[in-house]
């Protein structure tokens, strides 16, 4: 597996919307660069025939309920926590410029 | 006080030779006097926990039947939901987050009479082995203050091995209670997958992550388990099984089974660690056990898997972190995305941002059959191996962690730390219940842990087993000098 690059490492920046310094990125492409090399030990490993696994316990099985009005979050405490609110909304900068 | 069990403390409060009151007083004392020496604390419920208690005395007095914790100061990790307290994770990003509602565990424990005191220090959102990415303070073991108290749940364990509390809660994704366990010298505890409700734990990595208690006996673990161990409606991976009598168990007539030992996966350990391992088995072969070698080489690869599949589902659990609706909101920011950009960047430390990339890389287009996909098959083949080797015994027994706990800044590496984890992510990508317990010390007197696997939902076979080495031994009645 190879080493991974600086464009490699804009592009995962970007995807996931976390703003770095040029020292962060450079420390983020040496050690995610280290990891993929340990990790590319799973080379070895033939899984040839072998389904992923994508439940840890067989008895799991999708849980539906009714749809009818149960206990919720109380507005006040929740927008106590709102970095902005206004008329009980969450306030947010524009989305859509002119 | 501080030296008695959680049973013996209860004990004490139901016959009424201590009130709630005088327990919850002497707990903050204690912690007032000795946790600055070990910072396990974030936060303190002095008044909720005294008006608690006081509550608590008006209902033994009123003849009402108490709970099954009743009178036990409980100490909580935080990235569980206290409702009205804050949940930080140890983040910047949540510093002043408040919880709107109670975990599942949270209401069982004060459904039950517990006593709860306060939140405990952990690695940033539960990511680390050393409690050192937290972004508030260091965490220090009471055996020796110059050396981590193992992590990501350092505080939990820290404060039960110092004696400020009898019990506290951890979390656990890839050993983040066994580890801490291990290095302070107690009894560590993760169930089975599915047993603890996780509603109103902070999602770190959700086909792995599992609450669990740290006590400094097994019959604690076990008493504490039988209020945890419920299902749960809100946890769409609870288990619908009704709870069980652990502590009854434990003390029913017991006779010692086949213990799995993976020989050739032990191999690698260094020769203390491994001549100390192979001498614990000695007090289960004295106790009638029988010892097979069982065939886990495939756990060389858990490590690998571990750090795509957890990596994976952080970035997506962590998205929510978007400083719209809660947390962290960036003053630079003027649009939208720089909303998200700048509060992250600001947020979050740099293990979690390592940890948030890596994940987006291996789920990324391109690279996800490679890595994800890839990690999964393996995952299923690890689950097969335990089955085939859970076909030759009742549990199975390794160290918990190679090393014992070592000096506070002493691994650098990322990736050194991860392999901290080698013995311990196992029991996570297989969903099996495990306990850590105290199994000895080293030449400089660092404590030592032992660990037991079960099959998945044989909870109380692995107290059971636990509990038996327990009572032959002397380890857990040790207390850290300073804390005497």
């Amino acid at each position: 597996m190879e080493e991974i690059d600086q464009k490699e490492i804009d592009k995962l920046i970007k995807l996931s919307r976390i703003e770095c310094t040029q020292e962060e990125k450079k420390a983020l492409q040496s050690d995610l660069s280290n990891i993929l090399n340990y990790v590319a030990e799973l080379d070895q490993v033939d899984v040839s025939g072998i389904e992923p696994c994508y439940r840890v316990l067989a008895t799991l099985k999708n849980v539906m309920r009714e749809d009818t009005v149960g206990e919720t979050l109380e507005r006040e405490l929740f927008l106590a926590n709102a970095p902005s609110h206004v008329g009980g909304l969450i306030r947010v900068p524009p989305v859509i410029s002119k | 006080m501080h030296r008695l069990t959680a049973h013996a403390l209860r004990e004490l409060f139901r016959k009424g030779d201590v009130s709630a009151e005088k327990i919850a007083e002497a707990t903050l004392n204690r912690i007032a006097e000795h946790d600055g020496k070990i910072g396990a604390f974030l936060s303190l419920f002095s008044e909720r926990v005294r008006e608690r208690a006081k509550r608590l005395d008006q209902k033994r007095a009123s003849g009402a039947p108490l709970g099954k914790l009743a009178g036990i100061p409980i100490a909580i990790k935080d990235n569980m939901h206290v409702k009205g307290e804050l949940t930080t994770c140890a983040s910047r990003f949540l510093s002043n987050y408040r919880a709107v509602f109670d975990a599942t565990v949270a209401r069982l424990l004060e459904e039950e009479d517990a006593l709860l005191i306060g939140k405990t220090n952990l690695d940033e959102f539960a990511m680390g082995s050393s409690t050192e990415n937290s972004a508030y303070q260091l965490t220090k073991n009471p055996w020796d203050l110059d050396c981590s108290p193992g992590g990501s749940s350092g505080g939990s364990a820290a404060a039960v091995a110092a004696r400020l509390c009898p019990l506290s809660l951890g979390s656990d994704t890839g050993g983040s209670i066994r580890q801490p366990a291990s290095f302070c010298g107690i009894v560590g505890y993760k169930p089975t997958y599915g047993r603890v409700s996780r509603y109103g734990l902070v999602a770190f990595a959700s086909s792995l992550d599992q609450i669990g208690p740290f006590s400094t006996t097994v019959e604690d673990a076990a008493l504490i388990m039988e209020v945890l161990g419920k299902h749960c409606p809100h946890d769409s991976t609870s288990l619908s099984l009704s709870s069980e009598p652990y502590v009854e168990k434990l003390h029913r007539p017991f006779k010692m089974g086949k213990i799995g030992i993976p020989y050739r996966f032990l191999d690698q350990m260094n020769k203390e660690a491994k001549e100390q391992f192979f001498r614990t088995l000695d007090v289960f072969k004295d106790k009638g056990a029988t010892l097979v070698d069982v065939d886990l080489d495939i756990l060389k690869y858990s490590i690998a898997i571990y750090y795509i599949i957890s990596t994976a589902e952080a970035s997506t659990n962590l998205a929510r972190f978007d400083g719209i609706r809660y947390g962290q909101r960036s003053s630079r920011a003027k649009t939208l995305d720089e909303v998200y950009d700048f509060s992250k960047q600001e947020g979050f430390g740099a293990e979690v941002k390592r940890r948030i990339l890596l994940g987006t890389f291996v789920l990324s287009s391109g690279y996800q059959d490679a890595y994800y996909k890839k990690a999964l098959k393996v995952r299923t083949l690890i689950i097969d191996k335990f089955r085939e080797a859970f076909e030759q015994c009742q549990v199975i027994a390794m160290p918990t962690s190679p090393f014992t706990t070592f000096p506070l800044g002493a691994i650098k590496n990322p990736l050194d730390m991860y392999l901290q984890d080698i013995f311990t992510i196992a029991a996570n990508l297989a969903g099996l219940p495990s306990i850590s317990i105290p199994s000895g010390f080293s030449a400089d007197n660092k404590p030592f842990g032992l660990q037991l696997l079960g099959p998945q939902m044989h909870d109380g076979d692995v107290l059971s087993y636990a509990h038996a080495f327990e009572k032959a031994t002397h380890f857990h009645t040790k207390i850290p000098p300073l804390f005497e």
